[in-house]
């Protein structure tokens, strides 16, 4: 079951990415499904109805639920980065303030590895930045907060 | 993701595996049950075991008369043999380090990815030290014999037992600094050497001496002097090279807590020590219920009661050694009547660019 889902996942990606006007070719480099299957998604063919029904149902779910679940399908953070960076259309503006104490735990619970400790302080990469907030939650100092950046 | 903590006896160790492992470890000879763990601990995590940091320095026949401390004595002698002084709620914990950044014992440290926060820049890190000199150590022991910690091992090569000349010995007391270097090598045992703190003394028996001079030579000061007396040379003359002792100062960096006794006793200013805190120890003679608990977990060896007049009488009044106070603070957290205030004013530490962390080694200062 699983594979069914991150093949509704993949063709959600190759649809989206399409529209963006992307070649196939390049949407196969990019998420890593070769040219043929990529053609067969974009004519429609080969795909379960449900499996996208799904897809597209885990796309509404939380930043956090979000990241999870693909956590779970791609397990590789490389493949997580990929999906949510394609599927996340918010922008988020990470900010650390001076109590943080530079314990990493949110380094080690970043599944998009957006943060790292620069200085004993941590440094969140927005371009990573998912908006899960589970950094902030389990952050021991209550030192980070998360902005959403409101386009327009 | 998870912590997980391994139990060795007393010791312990956090570890928490992810892109680089923290360990954060704790070892329980070294820690001086002082609480500025505690104090800092920005997540509540550690518990200082209010029992256990009493370690008996004096035995039970010390306190017979003090019904009081025999009391005492009694009640924490045999908690202390099996619990740690320090506890560590791993599901707490985070690993930052700050713990083992303010220890002024080294009994806890944080290592990422195998490298101690103390080599690291980015972190502060208390600046004390305390070291040997061997070019100008006299390797007459004194050091070793004050170190509160037994921290300190003098390895020694006395002069050799040769040259046997007869003559008369004499001690300049003006000079002689009682190391005991003479009485550890005298053949004839004619040599006894008190190196009591304010009582030393040094006799040479001339009955049991065989004038060998091994003494003469044996002296770091040259106080001993010696008259030939199979000839008539006058002052024996001796061999510096023959004469000289040599050895090694080797201070255990892992238990010493740089007090400053070592250079407070050193003879020849071989020792050097930095305190990492400034500070007051202050007594409130009123409030003091003599009960010797701060004497018990000073690790400087600074509290004393004094032995006083007769018999029986070891004096109930506390008195401290100040220059070698390293302002912990254990004796206050120790004291049951809050009798002894300690203040550090200025504290020592490595440059970092971490508010965080600055607050959390200023919140030292009282």
């Amino acid at each position: 079951m699983p594979k069914h889902i991150v093949s509704g996942l993949k063709y959600l990606e190759s649809v989206e990415l399409r529209k963006r006007g992307l070649s196939q070719k390049e949407i196969s480099s990019q998420i890593g499904v070769d040219r043929s299957t990529i053609s067969h998604y974009l004519n429609g063919r080969n795909i379960s109805m449900d499996s996208i029904e799904l897809a597209k149902t885990i796309l509404e779910l939380s930043p956090k639920d979000f990241i999870l679940i693909t956590k779970v399908l791609f397990g590789d953070y490389k493949e997580i980065r990929q999906i949510v960076t394609i599927f996340n259309m918010n922008h988020y503006d990470p900010q650390i303030n001076d109590g943080c104490i530079g314990c990493g735990l949110c380094v080690d619970l970043c599944e998009m590895k957006a943060i790292n400790l620069d200085s004993l302080k941590a440094k969140i990469n927005p371009r990573y930045c998912c908006g899960c907030l589970m950094c902030v939650e389990n952050c021991p100092t209550k030192s980070i907060e998360i902005l959403e950046v409101k386009n327009g | 993701m998870v912590n997980v903590k391994e139990i060795e006896g007393k010791d312990f160790n956090i570890k928490r595996s992810a892109e680089e492992d923290r360990i954060l470890s704790f070892k329980d000879h070294v820690c001086i049950g002082c609480g500025l763990c505690e104090a800092t601990c920005p997540v509540e995590a550690i518990c200082l075991d209010e029992v256990a940091p009493i370690e008996r320095k004096y035995t039970e026949t010390y306190f017979s008369g003090h019904e009081k401390i025999a009391q005492n004595y009694a009640l924490f002698k045999n908690d202390n043999e099996v619990k740690a002084k320090l506890c560590i709620d791993e599901n707490k914990c985070v690993l930052c380090g700050m713990c083992s950044g303010v220890c002024p014992a080294g009994a806890l440290d944080l290592t990422i990815g195998g490298v101690s926060i103390k080599e690291n820049e980015a972190y502060p890190t208390l600046i004390a030290s305390a070291e040997i000199d061997e070019d100008k150590c006299l390797f007459c022991k004194k050091c070793e014999a004050a170190c509160p910690r037994a921290s300190i091992t003098i390895d020694r090569t006395l002069p050799n037992r040769a040259d046997l000349v007869t003559g008369e010995i004499e001690v300049c007391e003006d000079d002689c600094i009682y190391c005991g270097a003479c009485a550890e090598l005298c053949p004839a045992e004619a040599i006894v050497v008190d190196k009591t703190t304010g009582e030393e003394s040094i006799v040479i028996d001339k009955e049991k001496c065989v004038y060998c001079l091994v003494c003469k030579k044996a002296c770091p000061v040259n106080a001993i002097k010696a008259v030939c007396r199979s000839c008539s040379y006058g002052e024996y003359d001796l061999d510096p090279a023959k004469a000289a002792i040599t050895g090694n100062a080797i201070i255990d960096k892992e238990t010493c807590i740089k007090c400053g006794w070592c250079e407070g006793v050193c003879p020849a200013d071989a020792a050097t020590v930095k305190q990492a805190f400034k500070g007051t120890l202050e007594i409130d003679e009123e409030k003091c219920g003599t009960c010797g608990a701060c004497i018990d977990v000073c690790p400087c060896n600074v509290l004393s009661f004094p032995k006083s007049s007769g018999p029986g009488d070891r004096g109930t009044h506390l008195v401290k050694e100040e220059d070698y106070c390293i302002h912990c603070g254990a004796c206050a957290k120790a004291c049951p009547n809050g009798a002894l205030t300690v203040t550090r004013t200025d504290i020592d530490y490595t440059p970092t660019s971490s508010k965080s962390w600055i607050a959390a080694f200023e919140a030292l200062k009282n």
